[in-house]
């Protein structure tokens, strides 16, 4: 076992490394940089040996290798640097939006998963084969609803049409009810499909006919013998739930003027803010490294049938 | 969001505020209240408060507040008042300025405001600080030296004349910041709790990119003497926030959640106005929003293209069509409310005939897809849009159809900022751009077309080495006398000289007055702006409500 976590955190180290060298390479090809961005702004007025003095200041002009060796011995050192755009430390940037991002997401995926785990039970407990097969398209349907549109009724609706919630100066989990709700239905629709999925292919074996027979309820097989076997599978889709919260969470911020990682984000593509970007990617390579890596120890505990095969990777 | 919605919100907001409307228009009969911290509603985070770089409109909402200038520029008049320096003398040739300094103003980390702290700023924004990467500012032309005469008294020297100099002391881009502000690497200085000034309030807490809190400074009493209101701040406080979102903007502010918000696009306006509440859009009194060309590109080399496409362009059209009338259409390369302002809209006219008489006269034909040809090249144009200039993809893209008539294409792209700032250098990529700048002062002329300055016409020795030949001397030699004309008189003549000239070359297409949009509560008093459309909070007050 022990060998077996420590290629996996060789793995992990790897993967950070990777992503943080391919954002490097990506950054350095985009025309342009956060410094010209930043300083050739019309509204600073300054003329070309001005502009070419910041940057001669910021050292942006010397070589790529360089450039990568100094800024890759700063992160190693925790030394994000300075943010071109914003004007404070990358750190402190990170510091101030890492909590709602946090709360959001968590929040989220928690609501996104209570709110699967109701689709797919009422899916396959409801009466009546037109409902159920209602039930099954809702995940279709909440995935093409478009965050930001879902976003903007339910402040309309909730916050300035029933005044039930204040979008500005909320309290500090006030302000998480909307955002969480808006978050939570783009992510739930694709743990709703997956569940829905294993417990229809669960309850075609033949364990639980057997149970059936035994007189066992519909619901009680589903409780105590289908739920835990469809809930693996759907564990494996964690990583990729990662990506679409971190999308929705850029969107979701945006709209309802959260200040967490995915508005940072997006101001920060705009300005080519290349120390903020770096920071985020290792950032998010770091979350999913350690989710996937969760995920894959979990799996034997979960599963015994796994205990004996280590390092197999479901 | 559609209209249906738009609609509900509105008819709820107007049940939620047909009281305070009234309650608004009584208030305006009482005195003053003191009290009460006003909510603002920012659209984009400020980014860094150096306070050359006020001019982004979110830096200047927040500089306006927490700084004091040395002299103050009534917005209704453009004269220049005493404020933090109670007098002046100006040698004849503009090349010397003397203050005197008003006693007893203090930073509001202690330091005195004295004729040294004074010094120390002006050599800052006047010469820059290379160690602290702390940039030259725009508003202070031809500066070589300062110096401290007596505890109260602050000379400054000038390579040149600088006659606008004396305007330059009263802007945003000229506010007084404490010497631990100054001593600041220019990277720190987006710190906002770091900016230290002596003005009616001060930064209070930040959360970057969410909101700032400003409180009242207590003993504060060194307004502008000729305001009438003297003393502290009405307000306890002002809470920026940031709110992204265009309708959640508004939606706020109309269901009660905020009292003042900046950026109302113009199809916004009336829901506002539909309920009473007031739309305020201070002009930015300087170089209205254009279209301006890069010569140097051979496509729009030849004046003749220029011309038009100038007469190919129906501004009018434009500002009914996608603006109100608080964006009134240009009638010069200047707002009609700015210093020297000259009236030549004989010369901006629509004229689809004659544009097209002029490009056959120029050698381009149209050819079999309509657009039209000269020795094998087609007359595509490209445009990048400008973010921060209202609904400007829209009047691009308006601007496009308008040429369009006439066979010429114009591409418009998208302001994402990479390629957009490394194209926009490069006339050959970019012959056509946006272009806009405020400040009440005939140098705001030369801030945007001279080749050291803003160089939107892209010359060479300009901001870009992808120039090849293009040098206008003719125009240059107006701005530099224009910046550097001590005598009034002769100055607003060389200012009225200058818009004739770039408008007969067609370098700039000028299309309508850019005011500053915002919308406020009814309760809400005394909102000033500054001579260049920033608010100032001083003397706003919240009435009962």
């Amino acid at each position: 076992m022990s060998a077996y976590l420590f290629n996996r955190v060789a793995q992990a180290l790897f993967v950070l490394w990777a992503a943080f060298t391919i954002s490097f390479v990506l950054l350095q090809a985009m025309p342009g940089d956060a410094i010209l961005i930043k300083f050739q702004n019309p509204d600073l007025g300054l003329n070309a040996e001005q502009v070419a003095e910041i940057r001669a200041s910021y050292a942006a002009d010397s070589s790529v290798p360089v450039q990568y060796a100094r800024t890759i011995g700063n992160f190693l050192a925790g030394n994000f640097g300075y943010s071109v755009q914003a004007g404070v430390p990358v750190s402190s940037l990170l510091a101030a939006h890492l909590p709602a991002t946090l709360k959001l997401a968590g929040l989220g995926f928690g609501l996104a998963a209570v709110l699967a785990i109701i689709i797919a039970f009422l899916s396959s407990l409801a009466p009546f084969g037109w409902l159920r097969g209602a039930l099954q398209s809702v995940p279709s349907l909440f995935i093409s609803v478009p965050t930001f549109w879902l976003g903007i009724m339910l402040i309309q609706i909730f916050s300035f049409r029933l005044k039930l919630v204040p979008v500005i100066n909320p309290g500090p989990w006030q302000e998480l009810i909307l955002p969480v709700a808006t978050l939570a239905v783009p992510i739930s629709a694709p743990l709703a499909q997956v569940l829905v999925r294993n417990i229809d292919e669960v309850m075609t074996r033949p364990f639980v006919a057997v149970a059936r027979a035994k007189g066992a309820t519909r619901l009680w097989v589903l409780w105590r013998h289908v739920a835990k076997n469809a809930l693996l599978p759907t564990l494996t889709i964690a990583g990729v739930l990662f990506g679409e919260l971190i999308a929705g969470a850029v969107v979701t911020e945006t709209v309802f003027g959260l200040n967490g990682i995915g508005g940072l984000t997006e101001r920060a593509v705009g300005s080519q803010d290349a120390a903020v970007l770096q920071a985020i990617v290792v950032l998010s390579a770091l979350a999913f490294v350690i989710i996937n890596l969760a995920v894959d120890l979990l799996y034997p505990v979960l599963d015994p049938r796994l205990r004996t095969k280590t390092g197999a990777v479901a | 969001m559609t209209t249906k919605l738009k609609r509900l919100a509105l008819t709820l907001a107007t049940l939620a505020t047909s009281g305070l409307a009234l309650s608004g228009a009584q208030a305006q009969t009482t005195d003053p209240v003191k009290g009460g911290t006003l909510i603002y509603l920012e659209q984009q985070a400020h980014t860094n408060l150096y306070p050359p770089a006020g001019g982004f409109y979110p830096n200047g909402g927040i500089l306006n507040q927490i700084t004091d200038k040395l002299t103050y520029q009534n917005p209704k008049t453009l004269e220049i008042e005493p404020w933090i320096a109670e007098s002046w003398t100006v040698n004849a040739d503009a090349t010397e300025y003397t203050f005197k300094i008003r006693p007893g103003v203090t930073f509001s980390d202690g330091s005195p405001l004295d004729a040294a702290a004074v010094a120390k700023n002006y050599d800052v924004f006047g010469l820059g600080n290379k160690a602290l990467k702390q940039p030259v500012s725009e508003v202070i032309n031809n500066y070589e030296r300062s110096e401290v005469v007596d505890p109260l008294t602050v000379k400054f020297y000038f390579k040149k004349p600088s006659p606008g100099f004396l305007q330059g002391t009263s802007v945003i881009g000229s506010g007084l910041v404490a010497e631990s502000t100054l001593a600041l690497p220019f990277e720190e200085l987006g710190d906002a709790t770091k900016i230290i000034g002596s003005g009616p309030f001060v930064v209070e807490s930040e959360t970057i990119g969410k909101e700032l809190n400003l409180k009242a400074r207590e003993e504060y009493n060194w307004g502008p003497v000729k305001l009438e209101h003297q003393g502290r701040a009405y307000l306890d406080g002002i809470k920026y926030i940031i709110t992204g979102e265009d309708s959640v903007r508004i939606g706020a502010l109309l269901a009660g959640q905020a009292d003042f918000i900046r950026q109302v696009q113009a199809y916004d306006e009336g829901q506002v106005e539909a309920q009473d509440y007031q739309i305020y859009a201070p002009s930015t009194r300087g170089v209205n929003n254009s279209v301006v060309f890069r010569p140097d590109n051979p496509l729009v080399a030849d004046i003749r293209v220029r011309q038009a496409l100038l007469h190919a362009t129906d501004t009018k059209e434009i500002v009914t069509t996608l603006f109100s009338a608080n964006y009134p259409q240009a009638t010069s390369i200047i707002a009609s409310s700015a210093l020297g302002y000259k009236d030549i809209s004989a010369k901006l006219t629509f004229d689809p005939v004659k544009a097209k008489a002029l490009l056959d006269e120029a050698g381009w034909s149209v050819g079999a897809n309509g657009l039209r040809q000269k020795d094998g090249k087609e007359l595509v144009l490209t445009a990048y849009e400008s973010l921060p200039q209202p609904q400007n993809k829209e009047t691009l893209q308006l601007v496009a159809q308008q040429w369009g008539k006439v066979g010429v294409k114009l591409s418009v792209l998208a302001g994402d900022s990479g390629s957009k700032t490394v194209d926009d250098l490069d006339p050959l990529k970019t012959p056509v751009s946006p272009a806009m700048v405020g400040r009440a002062d005939p140098d705001v002329i030369k801030s945007q077309y001279y080749p050291k300055n803003r160089d939107v016409l892209r010359q060479k020795g300009g901001l870009s080495d992808k120039v090849q030949s293009f040098v206008d001397t003719k125009l240059n030699g107006l701005l530099d006398a224009l910046a550097s004309e001590p005598d009034r008189e002769k100055r607003l003549a060389i200012a009225g000289e200058v818009q004739d000239y770039v408008v007969d070359q067609a370098y700039a297409i000028p299309i309508f007055e850019e005011p500053q949009a915002y919308a406020g509560a009814p309760y809400v008093q005394g909102v000033a702006f500054e001579a260049v459309g920033r608010p100032s909070f001083y003397s706003t007050w919240l009435a009962e409500h």
